[in-house]
């Protein structure tokens, strides 16, 4: 079997359709409220998963098949990650046999994510494929070098399925829907075990190469980054998705950490204003 | 045959289409009993959220659409022929039944609850279901559940509305009272 594949290789059958990242990077369209936000204007902030959001059912039901995709990604990534590299001390390209051990676990904890996503989907009425995958989690998955893989996949991507499994599980108790709590509740405790992976191997991977560690943590802002588009999510109430900071902590990320994603998240949002501010006369 | 008009006739942020749009709108007017109606349609594809609403009920019949409303959600920026029907179509039989006689205590549509509005549209879905058109019931049923509650009485009143053709206000309104209704504790 072949070791080190591309994203591009990445197979799906009929059902789903892929969407290019620069699809959505490309698109200049911006909701009311971004445009008085571009113009400068002050924004009442607003639960966009609250009951009484009109448009918090479809929101979440997008949501949830983002994170459906993404499981089926970071499956495919932990069981290559296991793959691509030879058992060793974890220099020369080979990785701790306990790393493996631990992507193992995480393919099986994956796996019945799927499975979960499956049947939540069918609960809130979406179909399989109703909605565009982006590959991106599995881009982040095919960096050659195991750390960085594990910085920008269990730190950034897995770090990202925190807040966003937490925030779908306070919209599923304030919406009064059991179902989507608990599987929220269930899924979310596995991924603090993912992130918290993915910080150990990052702090013994590069204990002796601080060159490396600083190539990890630059690799992990940029998918932080990417992920925190027009401030998607950050610790204000205006954002959709609210940083899991208890959640977090508990996954190894340290305070100055958090912070740094809430900052990236404000950096992005800025960024996004100021590329499509010109578009509405700001 | 009634009469349709699309503004913006060309579209820059999306790769929508008015032509498309009118042949769409054109064919739902027909199927609803607004034959002889004139409809404009006002599309603003600079958002992609999807809101809705309808501006006048008068002739001419004025409908104002978020683009997102009628976009593909695995191809962003493309007109989803399903979702514009969907669209179109549940605000044209909301004219309808504001034009039947069965909605004058009905407030107006900004004054319409979350959990009123979607009872509405409930019905409006399920005729349009019985028109042909593939409007996804368990995304709707779904819907229905987070403003009337997870529970086998919001899922019979759901069903009652779906197969409900000639909807007045007090349906709507018994709907909500009695979904309400299994809210309260015993």
């Amino acid at each position: 079997m072949k070791k080190l594949m591309t994203s591009q290789e990445l197979a799906r059958d009929g059902r789903f359709k892929r969407v290019p990242v620069q699809a959505r990077a490309l698109d200049r369209r911006m909701s009311p409220k971004e445009k008085d936000a571009a113009a400068g204007k002050k924004i009442a902030p607003r639960n966009q998963f609250s009951p009484e959001h009109p448009d918090a059912p479809d929101r979440a039901r997008s949501l949830m098949h983002g994170i459906f995709v993404g499981e089926i990604q970071a499956l495919e990534g932990a069981g290559r990650t296991c793959w691509d590299f030879e058992a060793g001390d974890g220099t020369n390209g080979t990785v701790p046999f306990a790393l493996k051990l631990d992507m193992a676990r995480q393919c099986w904890d994956e796996a019945r994510h799927c499975e979960i996503s499956v049947k939540l989907s069918e609960h809130m009425g979406t179909e399989i494929g109703e909605f565009g995958e982006s590959a991106f989690l599995f881009e982040a998955a095919c960096n050659p070098d195991p750390i960085l893989r594990l910085a920008g996949v269990n730190r950034a991507l897995e770090g990202l399925a925190i807040d966003v499994f937490n925030t779908m599980k306070m919209f599923g108790d304030t919406s009064g829907d059991p179902v989507l709590e608990f599987c929220e509740d269930w899924m979310l405790a596995d991924e603090v075990t993912h992130v918290k992976m993915g910080s150990d191997w990052l702090r013994k991977g590069t204990e002796n190469d601080p060159e490396r560690r600083n190539r990890a943590l630059e690799f992990q802002k940029v998918v932080d980054k990417l992920f925190s588009g027009g401030g998607f999510r950050g610790d204000d109430d205006a954002s959709p998705i609210k940083l899991a900071r208890r959640f977090r902590e508990l996954a190894g990320f340290d305070k100055t950490e958090i912070d740094e994603i809430a900052h990236l998240s404000q950096e992005a949002l800025e960024e996004a204003r100021a590329r499509v501010g010109g578009a509405y006369g700001s | 045959m009634a009469t349709i008009r699309v503004t913006p006739q060309e579209y820059t942020y999306t790769t929508y289409d008015a032509g498309e749009i009118e042949r769409i709108a054109l064919r739902l007017a027909g199927q609803v009993g607004l034959d002889d109606a004139t409809i404009e349609i006002d599309v603003d594809e600079s958002t992609p959220l999807a809101r809705t609403r309808i501006e006048s009920l008068d002739e001419p019949v004025r409908i104002h659409i978020e683009g997102g409303a009628m976009e593909d959600p695995t191809a962003p920026r493309e007109l989803s022929e399903r979702l514009t029907s969907e669209t179109i179509g549940r605000l044209l039989l909301r004219v309808v039944d504001r034009r039947s006689g069965r909605f004058a205590e009905a407030p107006a549509d900004e004054e319409l609850t979350l959990p009123q509005l979607t009872a509405w549209e409930t019905s409006c879905l399920g005729r349009l279901e019985r028109l042909g058109y593939d409007v996804r019931p368990p995304r709707r049923r779904y819907h229905f559940r987070t403003r009337h509650g997870f529970s086998d009485t919001a899922d019979a009143v759901f069903d009652r509305l779906w197969a409900t053709d000639e909807l007045s206000w007090a349906d709507i309104e018994a709907a909500c009272a009695e979904t309400e209704a299994a809210k309260q504790p015993a």
